[in-house]
């Protein structure tokens, strides 16, 4: 471990140091022991979704003395007793109620991209934290596409160096965008990280290893990563960072309640005055209604639209925040094309965190190519199932599916991350179908633009050409997509976006939005950090904001 | 360690596999005991099918024993673990607007490989000689990727529903992680050997290592000029 002083991070998140050190993974008398607030009382904030935003928010608030019920559709997870070390038995880890996918290439949701229960998808993402680049901030005005944000990136960094350390996050010194270290030294790499390393080097390409958010090394009582490359599955080492053990222990610690497995149902507004005044939820069977002086929504970019739509009222009848029917619109995921490559040798694959090495040599606009912006490359690690949707895409199956599966450990994986540009009508809207609840479901709705069809070919063969520069006898790619952020953006206008710079909803004053849904652009990056960084920065303007009264302060 | 009886050593499925004597299961005692129960609970005897009907049974596995090879016993219990899956409503979370949810969309295409096989020889699609089931299940693959609909429905995202439901059932048992060399559980063991050529003590070097690529060629290009032999008697697909 290097220049982090373990002292600084305790006074703002002592999460850490609230996990049990006997070798369970839960502090079941914490949760016991939670502060729980009555229904008719008028809690300062109520949070919708206990994932990468909601927990960061209802953690920083709940230090600063506010009272937060922060509410989850899902479980309040056990990671020794609900988590498996298996790659089917993970499917609770998804949001598995309906949805419909549409548009001339729908995007795949489930596993990829959607979570469920306290921690949110972040229980299974890959534990890759890059930055935005400074550049992702004002794209529309540098490069003609995409939008600028209403914030510079100068105005994220400090929330980008306190996350970094508080999950905290080990990688080489970066030398892209703002080049920045990171508080823990990178961890070993694997056989599929060092052919990545040996393709690059012979390629002519830069790569570095990390950052990941596990640490390297104790912190606190979070146990060292045994390497099992399960991060997709929830960690059961408690290694890999989540907000179920980054920040839900420390807002417990302060009063806030999580209450779990309510699925909020519609936020309440006031129409004669046009305020927020709490949010039903449903649980066990039964409609509850919580009274809050201020809601803020973290359910991300599907759920935070539909719950918008859903909550329409008279003054509001095409949905909260949504006057200028910007509510859903705008989002996006990266292309995410992955490449495969075959070595005589052994990789098994399989061992050590998924994502290890990483390349962002491709991120930034390149003046002699026909695109705009870019993409980074990043080590994948499919599991067996996960592995056959590469083989099945090449069309194989019988004899020949098996054949290839048989030869898994001698194969290597990269993954791309490629910007692609927010389309108004790429967008969420209420379907015709409705779940069990009765609520109608959301429909998501995406096409790819030219621009993002040419960053998906240039990607491939950069990957291509790692592979083979490594030794690679034969290469395969499977075309999908990855992370979802916009559907509700930040924007300096109420006529280009749904909030402010910081994430209150231009309609209706005491309602914010803090999660991926607000990102107006998404770079090549992976979005955990910057979801989590932008609710710090939030919470940060809230509280200062406090004193001159709750839902007319926050602002620049 | 669970007791096993030395025939239930290193199974494969069909027997086939490249890695010698290589059994997950030898490891039970290293994984955690939430992990072991539902790894375990795969090998259990399978009980009779809930959402399936008889028919609907038979053209089921007819179709997921082409879609594994599965040609011989000892075979994974593909069909009662989608069935399995299918009567707990437990799908992937989304489904696209151009097709039913997944349940029916199960029922439809099934029934539409039996209509298939009704139109080529007038019996059931498990009846089928092996040769035109291969056909008809090859010919829904090209019509997918012709972009053209089987039977009022893309055939594309029938050949995703098929091969998502079939593998997440095959490759989530122990038997397939033995054909392949991959250990399974790893909670709280871990690994030590990350590099290129290691591996642990518990793991079975590649016997084999036949190269996928050029022997598989030749077996494609055959099932393709065999099922365009079917066109001729299943005009338009749809």
């Amino acid at each position: 471990m290097r220049g982090t002083d373990d002292s600084a991070i305790r006074s703002r998140n002592e999460s850490a140091w609230l996990l049990p050190n006997d070798g369970s993974r839960t502090d079941h008398r914490l949760r016991a022991d939670m502060r729980r607030y009555d229904l008719d009382e008028e809690v300062d904030l109520v949070v919708v979704g206990a994932g990468a935003g909601g927990s960061v928010l209802t953690q920083r608030l709940a230090r600063a003395g506010w009272k937060v019920v922060c509410l989850d559709a899902g479980p309040f997870w056990d990671p020794d007793a609900d988590w498996v070390s298996d790659e089917r038995g993970s499917h609770t880890l998804y949001w598995t109620e309906p949805r419909q996918i549409g548009g001339a290439d729908p995007v795949p949701l489930g596993s990829n991209n959607s979570g469920r229960g306290v921690g949110g998808s972040m229980v299974h993402f890959a534990g890759y934290v890059p930055r935005f680049h400074p550049s992702d901030f004002r794209t529309r005005t540098t490069d003609g596409v995409g939008a600028d944000w209403p914030i510079d990136y100068a105005d994220l960094r400090p929330y980008y160096e306190q996350i970094e350390q508080e999950l905290p996050v080990a990688g080489q010194h970066w030398p892209w965008g703002d080049p920045h270290d990171y508080p823990h030294h990178a961890h070993p790499v694997s056989g599929n990280g060092d052919i990545f390393l040996r393709g690059a080097a012979a390629a002519g390409i830069e790569a570095r290893v990390g950052p990941v958010a596990i640490p390297n090394g104790r912190f606190g009582n979070r146990p060292h990563c045994i390497y099992r490359g399960f991060c997709l599955q929830g960690c059961k080492v408690n290694a890999k960072a989540s907000p179920l053990i980054t920040h839900v222990p420390d807002a417990l610690a302060h009063g806030a309640e999580i209450r779990s497995s309510s699925h909020v149902s519609r936020v309440l507004v006031d129409d004669t005055t046009g305020r927020a005044t709490g949010v039903t939820y449903l649980h066990g069977g039964l409609e509850y209604r919580q009274r809050a002086r201020m809601v803020a929504v973290a359910g991300y970019s599907i759920e935070t639209p539909r719950l918008l739509l859903l909550s329409a009222s008279t003054r509001f009848p095409d949905g909260l925040a949504n006057d200028f029917d910007q509510v859903g619109r705008y989002l996006m995921v990266q292309g995410a094309p992955q490449t495969a490559g075959r070595f005589e040798s052994e990789i098994r694959m399989y061992k050590g965190p998924p994502p290890e090495v990483s390349s962002e040599q491709f991120y930034e606009t390149d003046p002699t190519k026909p695109y705009k912006r870019g993409w980074s490359i990043q080590t994948v690690s499919p599991l067996p199932i996960t592995w056959s949707e590469h083989v099945t895409a090449q069309g194989h199956w019988g004899s020949v599916l098996r054949e290839y599966m048989r030869d898994y450990v001698h194969w290597s994986t990269l993954g791309a991350l490629c910007e692609f540009l927010p389309h108004a009508d790429n967008r969420v809207t209420l379907a015709d179908e409705q779940d069990r609840h009765g609520l109608p479901v959301a429909h998501f709705s995406y096409s790819k633009g030219d621009n993002d069809k040419a960053l998906m070919q240039a990607a491939q063969k950069s990957m291509e050409a790692i592979l083979h520069a490594a030794g690679a006898s034969e290469v395969m790619t499977v075309q999908r997509y990855a992370h979802l952020v916009g559907g509700a953006r930040m924007a300096a206008r109420p006529e280009d976006g749904v909030v402010d710079a910081d994430l209150r909803t231009f309609a209706v004053p005491n309602l914010y939005i803090t999660d991926g849904s607000v990102l107006p652009t998404q770079g090549s990056a992976n979005p955990a950090l910057t979801i989590m960084s932008l609710a710090a920065r939030a919470a940060d303007r809230l509280a200062a904001g406090a004193r001159s009264g709750l839902t007319e302060g926050a602002r620049r | 360690m669970p007791y096993r009886a030395p025939n239930q050593r290193a199974v494969t499925p069909q027997g086939r596999g490249r890695f010698p004597g290589f059994d997950v299961l030898e490891e039970v005692h290293r994984w955690d005991d939430v992990t072991a129960g539902v790894v375990l609970a795969r090998l259990a005897p399978t009980t009779d099918l809930s959402f399936f009907s008889l028919a609907e049974d038979g053209a089921a596995t007819a179709l997921t024993d082409l879609l594994f090879a599965q040609d011989d016993e000892p075979r994974v219990p593909v069909v009662a673990m989608i069935d399995a899956r299918l009567a707990a409503g437990e799908t992937d979370g989304w489904h696209y607007d151009d097709m039913p949810q997944d349940a029916e969309a199960w029922r439809q295409t099934l029934a539409a490989l039996d209509a298939d096989a009704q139109d080529v020889a007038g019996t059931a699609f498990a009846r089928l000689e092996h040769g035109n089931r291969a056909a008809i299940v090859q010919r829904v693959q090209d019509l997918g990727a012709d972009a053209q609909q089987w039977r009022g429905l893309p055939a594309h995202r029938v050949w995703s529903l098929w091969t998502r439901y079939g593998c997440a059932a095959f490759y989530s048992h122990p038997w397939a992680w033995n054909e392949m060399g991959f250990p399974g559980p790893a909670y709280p063991r871990g690994y030590k050997n990350l590099g290129i050529d290691s591996r642990e003590p518990f793991e079975v070097a590649d016997a084999d290592g036949t190269d996928p690529v050029t022997s598989t060629r030749t077996v494609e290009q055959f099932r393709t000029a065999r099922s365009r032999l079917l066109d001729s008697r299943l005009e338009g697909g749809s």
